[in-house]
């Protein structure tokens, strides 16, 4: 079988930081491929273990340098092949566009079994791109997988959504989202990494895929400051006299 | 005016998008849940209810893009949750509408819409032009629930076609009370240093009438509980969140940010939960909230 994953090259916002007046530093800030989409290209690369699958294309959107360390380090993880699809700028790409640039690919050089995604990108983290694939590909969707399993022509995965467990289980071609919480991603050995540096990256264009494009457009981005009291109460000495305080407090708010 | 659909299959979400709604257009709702088409449909124009046996994200969205198709709608609203999310992405791939998630605002001006959403895990607030055909899926507590009924409301009931995809469903199971549903929530994080001691954090919850649960390492990492509160998990409005032993990660806030009043109580005093409480207690949640449980049982002979 044949599986494609999508990843992202994502902001780390554990480090992003923020100028004075709000500015994120986002040059400042590390990039990452998404955790999610980490889990979901170990899944593929677990089904290639397996001898389930015997091709993991790995698709990223993006120009930079750092998209092609991605997709190294995605060769570095079992990837068979690793794709780029140009586009100078891809954070400002629409989620929509996203999802066209990645079914238009899938499409031309599919059909594929299996379409990994993660749940949501690490940094903008919408979740909207892997069903807009489902439904541009018109395949089942399943979304949100904590566990994946792979059994004759069918895939299963469980998902934990606000009012349940869902086991939701469809014949392939599908496309599933994976949590982080799917699995450990293997850390690649050193010669796995040696090896990653000599493999291809194909490039392609939306042009060329025939993917019609556009940019979200983003007037500003500050940062987000919750309109919040910000009371402290020191417990540190006098408990008995801080929990008082904070009883009256609440009392006062009419919440207790 | 147009119509603006509206998908809930929650009573509270229903009213809190009808809020947003109002401000944009005609509301409609659709839904799959009898209940919330029976209750809120005197306070929608129109409702769409859809018969159907379990939740197949692609069935429903099926259903959801027909009911788009005879509105002639161009906005649709949705829960910012999992599930709001799965369909509104469904959704807006085949109608080739664009998809704004975690919205605080949104409005509607000459050129489309024009949204305020969180961004970079709830840290920033980005200010987007959404264009005229969206799908905006709305952070909870963003809007006030709408309560007066005030529309003649026809219920029209539909079926979804069958979906190529088996779904099995646990509900999640629930010690005590519901959490998305209670006044006061009561959050323990990674400062409770055993299972047992949660014990503390249940007898605190329930002496305030109120409900549990935890962040996601504790449930999803150590198993202490089904669900967590947060981005990933469940999205909360409660009059009053106690948030114990909890740093304050943005996925883990953004799941509360609707709450009226937080609290935390946290011994590092430079935990990032100080930004977004009201009132911050700085101090060991194992000297505090023994103390806390007492006064409180005190407060209740009187
Ligand atoms: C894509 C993604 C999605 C995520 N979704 C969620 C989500 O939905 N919900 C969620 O919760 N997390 C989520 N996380 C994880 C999140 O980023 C944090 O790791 C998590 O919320 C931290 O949990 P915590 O606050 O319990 O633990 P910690 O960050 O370890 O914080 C523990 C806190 O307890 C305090 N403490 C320790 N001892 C005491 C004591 N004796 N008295 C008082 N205070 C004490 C410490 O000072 C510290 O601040 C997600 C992560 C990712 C990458
Ligand atoms: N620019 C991108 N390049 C490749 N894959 C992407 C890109 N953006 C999103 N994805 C994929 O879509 C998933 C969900 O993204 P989102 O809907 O933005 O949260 C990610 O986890 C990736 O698998």
């Amino acid at each position: 079988m044949r599986v494609l994953v999508a990843v992202k090259l994502t902001y780390d916002i554990n480090q992003l930081k923020f100028e004075k007046d709000g500015t994120p530093l986002l040059d400042a800030c590390p990039r990452v491929m998404g955790e999610a989409d980490k889990c979901a290209l170990e899944e593929a690369v677990k089904l290639k273990d397996a001898g389930k699958a015997e091709e993991v294309t790995v698709l990223t959107i993006g120009s930079s340098k750092e998209h092609q360390r991605i997709l190294k380090d995605a060769y570095a993880m079992g990837a068979t092949k690793a794709v780029m699809v140009k586009v100078d700028d891809p954070d400002s790409l629409s989620a929509l566009s996203v999802a066209r640039i990645i079914s238009s690919y899938a499409e031309k050089t599919g059909p594929y079994d299996l379409i990994l995604l993660g749940s949501g990108a690490g940094d903008t983290h919408s979740s909207v791109v892997g069903p807009m694939v489902a439904s541009l590909l018109g395949v089942p969707l399943l979304a949100n997988a904590d566990r994946v399993s792979v059994e004759n022509g069918s895939v299963t995965i469980v998902s934990t959504l606000e009012d349940g467990q869902y086991k939701f289980t469809s014949k392939m071609p599908a496309v599933v989202t994976v949590t982080s919480e799917a699995n450990e991603p293997r850390i690649p050995t050193i010669r796995d990494i040696l090896r990653s540096k000599k493999k291809p990256i194909d490039e392609t264009t939306p042009e060329e895929l025939g993917a019609h494009v556009s940019k979200i457009n983003i007037e500003s981005i500050i940062k987000y400051e919750v309109p919040r009291k910000r009371v402290k109460i020191d417990a540190t000495d006098n408990v008995e006299e801080a929990v008082e305080k904070l009883i009256k407090a609440l009392e006062e708010e009419g919440v207790i | 005016m147009a119509p603006v659909i509206v998908y809930s299959e929650e009573e509270s979400w229903g009213k809190q998008l009808l809020t947003a709604a109002k401000g944009l257009g005609d509301p409609v709702l659709f839904t799959f849940n009898r209940n919330v088409a029976e209750k809120l449909s005197g306070m929608y124009t129109r409702t769409y209810y859809v018969k159907t046996d379990s939740f197949d994200p692609v069935a429903i969205s099926g259903a959801l893009r027909d009911v788009v198709n005879k509105e002639s709608a161009t906005i649709l609203l949705f829960p910012c949750t999992n599930k709001g999310r799965m369909i509104a992405g469904l959704t807006s791939g085949a109608l080739g509408f664009e998809a704004i998630t975690d919205a605080v605002s949104v409005v509607k001006t000459g050129e489309g819409l024009e949204v305020e959403k969180l961004t970079f895990g709830g840290n920033a607030m980005a200010k987007v032009k959404a264009g005229d055909k969206a799908s905006v899926c709305i952070v909870s507590g963003s809007y006030k629930e709408t309560e007066e009924a005030g529309s003649t409301g026809e219920l029209v009931e539909i079926e979804a076609k069958a979906g190529s995809v088996e779904v099995e469903y646990s509900p999640r199971k629930m010690e005590g009370v519901d959490p998305t549903k209670a006044d006061v929530v009561v959050g323990a994080g990674r400062g409770v240093k055993k299972k047992e001691d949660l014990e503390m954090i249940k007898e605190l919850a329930s002496l305030l009438g109120g409900a549990w649960s935890v962040t996601r390492p504790l449930a999803a990492d150590y198993g202490w509980a089904d669900s967590w509160i947060g981005i990933s998990g469940l999205v909360i409005s409660p009059k009053l969140y106690i948030a114990i032993g909890i740093s304050g990660q943005p996925h883990h806030t953004m799941g509360v940010r609707g709450a009226k009043i937080i609290v935390a109580i946290n011994n590092d005093e430079s935990a990032p939960i100080f930004e977004e409480a009201d009132y911050g207690v700085i101090g060991d949640l194992y000297k505090v909230v023994p103390v806390l449980i007492k006064k409180l049982k005190e407060r209740k002979q009187q």
